[in-house]
């Protein structure tokens, strides 16, 4: 535009350089080492290593699991708390917006310490339980996978709201009367109209949470501890336990390669919705 | 370029005096309790040698990883581990035999402490019990088989496989049971079949004490180095006296190949053996000496691992035992424990 190409260049240096520097470096060196043999030649054995172990194949797939639930719960929740957003009065809206986004400016490592005083055994949860009479002992709620569903829900649901949010935002206001009008269902105006109009943002908030839970260390590390083992939690254990560099390049390039499918698949299914 | 010669030469010249004026000590040492060991033993020390101490800290992975790393030209020049990482340095020949002749208080030692590893390779400076921490008002412990029983079904934590309690727990487990010593196999298999009875494996015992703080759990196998951090719980915790005894281990000092620092490194284990530095660390409850002149009183005895009684009443596990069968107790933990 107004630029010149030179001035364009210098203006993107910056920001290029500090992301080659700090991102695409690391990563490479990464790639290197997760397709290595000790012998230094290029190799997939440490993935045919990796997932000929009885106990990396079960931690693969709960991690896929639990980011698949979490992914899934928090699009259902998140579109109906989306479109409830979307359809109040301007200003009920922001201050709602706000308590979504609220979340998110609290550290991580508090919101999940947080779910240790309402699952363990003296918080809130068993107390309710104990007191209804439900149970006459409080029972294990923490160090379960249920608690690592319940907490990764909590810290990105927010971000699939946000994203549905901005994409209900985007529905030009009449069409969903105009569904109602012409006889649809509450059901069919959900599937034939917001859903393909939102997808957009569906794909961006699926892949966030999606990506998010996989990628999480505190939450299974708090609440799952050592017997809920995710990929990022068996990772950490490689490196600092068996100091096994090799398996945990392996891991990270496992993850990566899960998030980038993620992705992908959720474009593909947007795609062929269209 | 030439008239830059005098600077450079005259800066090395400097550079060199201020090392000779300060002679410096590296040492790799457990993280726990820094401020008390910094108050009875390293500022004493460099006070009394007028050198500088330089200390790093780190869990015994990291620890061992940079000794390896730095073997062609050490960093560390001296170390504290446990006896079995001790061992496993020495095979690797990143470690010196200690020449016990230039440690005065070494004929003060437990025997046990003397020669703990074989070859002179290490030389024991703390000795720690290891037995049930429980909640006295819920349960009663007579035999490590209990962990596994129904009385703490659902309510039990065991130590890790990978760090230092998991083989002792093991050990007891064994025992109990009447295994072959040092066969652990149908014991991962036994707690394997108890897994879904135990709340969680823990790694660091103050990881331990926050879910016992916390209710969480009731019962679970412990270094007596932690029972301080139970001991002053608003909780009832008692420290258990099973029958088939307690475990025990011991924590070394060792002393890097080829470091070049070999006589500031033996004048700091020399010090460290004393009986008044192991009175002041012991009185400091930190570490329970392995100095048997060394003499505290009952309350601080209640809180070590303290008395030659104690001690020879210990069950060790072989630290050679260790190494060969780690590989294969974590892989069978990990298939058929954790899951």
């Amino acid at each position: 535009m107004f630029l010149n190409r030179a001035e364009g260049l210098a203006l993107a240096l910056p920001a290029a350089l500090f992301t080659f520097l700090v991102f695409l470096v690391p990563v490479g060196i990464l790639l290197s080492v997760a397709f290595q043999a000790e012998s230094g030649a290029w190799s997939l054995q440490g993935y045919v290593d990796f997932f000929s172990e009885p106990l990396n194949q079960s931690v693969f797939f709960r991690t896929l699991k639990l980011g698949i639930l979490v992914a899934g719960t928090s699009a259902v929740i998140g579109y109906a708390a989306a479109f409830c957003i979307v359809n109040l009065p301007a200003t009920s809206r922001g201050r709602i917006f706000g308590l979504v986004v609220l979340p998110l400016m609290i550290s991580p490592v508090a919101r999940t310490y947080a779910w240790i005083v309402i699952l363990g055994r003296t918080g809130i949860v068993n107390d309710v339980i104990v007191g209804l009479g439900l149970s006459e002992l409080p029972i294990r709620l923490l160090f379960t996978e249920t608690a690592v569903f319940i907490g990764l829900l909590q810290l990105f649901l927010p971000l699939m709201i946000i994203s549905l949010v901005s994409a209900m935002e985007n529905i030009p206001r009449d069409v969903v009367p105009a569904a109602r009008v012409l006889g649809a269902s509450w059901f069919q105006v959900f599937f034939r109209v917001i859903l393909p109009l939102t997808k957009e943002g569906l794909v961006i908030g699926g892949t966030l949470v999606f990506t998010g839970a996989l990628t999480a260390y505190i939450t299974p590390a708090i609440l799952g501890g050592s017997k809920v083992l995710m990929l990022e939690t068996l990772l950490y254990q490689k490196v600092n336990v068996s100091n096994d560099f090799v398996s945990a390049s392996v891991i990270a390039m496992i993850v990566i390669v899960m998030c980038f499918s993620a992705n992908l698949v959720l474009k593909r299914i947007a795609s062929v919705r269209r | 370029m030439t008239k830059y010669i005098p600077i450079l030469a005259l800066s090395a010249a400097l550079t060199a005096t201020g090392a000779a004026a300060q002679d410096k000590l590296t040492i790799s040492v457990y993280s726990f309790a820094q401020d008390a060991y910094k108050e009875a033993l390293y500022d004493p020390f460099e006070e009394m040698c007028g050198c500088e101490l330089v200390i790093e800290t780190g869990n015994s992975v990291e620890r061992m990883a940079k000794i390896e790393a730095n073997a062609a030209d050490p960093v560390i020049d001296m170390a504290v581990i446990s006896s079995h990482d001790a061992l496993s340095l020495a095979r690797k020949g990143l470690l010196q035999p200690i020449d016990t002749s230039k440690l005065q208080s070494f004929d003060k030692l437990y025997p046990a402490a003397q020669d703990p590893i074989g070859d002179s390779m290490a030389v024991g400076y703390t000795f720690y019990a290891s037995s049930i921490v429980y909640r006295e008002d819920l349960v009663s412990i007579e035999s490590w088989n209990d962990l596994l029983g129904e009385k703490l079904a659902g309510n039990v934590s065991l130590p890790n496989i990978t760090g230092t309690q998991g083989p002792l727990t093991l050990m007891m487990l064994n025992k109990a049971e009447g295994g072959a010593p040092g066969e652990f196999g149908a014991t991962i298999s036994e707690i394997g079949k108890h897994a879904d009875d135990i709340v969680t494996f823990y790694s660091r015992s103050s990881e331990l004490a926050q879910l016992m703080n916390q209710e969480e759990v009731i019962a679970a196998p412990v270094g007596r180095f932690a029972w301080s951090r139970f001991k002053s719980s608003p909780l009832p915790f008692a420290w258990a006296d099973p029958k088939e005894g307690q475990a025990g281990g011991m924590n070394v000092m060792i002393m890097t190949a080829n470091n070049g620092n070999e006589e500031l490194a033996y004048k700091l284990m020399d010090y460290w053996l004393s009986t008044e530095v192991q009175t002041r660390v012991a009185e400091a409850l930190i570490d329970s000496p392995a100095n048997m002149d060394v003499k505290v009183s009952d309350e601080v005895a209640e809180n070590l691992t303290y008395g030659a009684e104690l001690i020879n009443s210990l069950n060790i596990l072989d630290p050679a035992v260790i190494i060969a069968n780690r590989d294969a107790w974590v892989n069978q933990w990990n298939n058929e424990v954790i899951r």
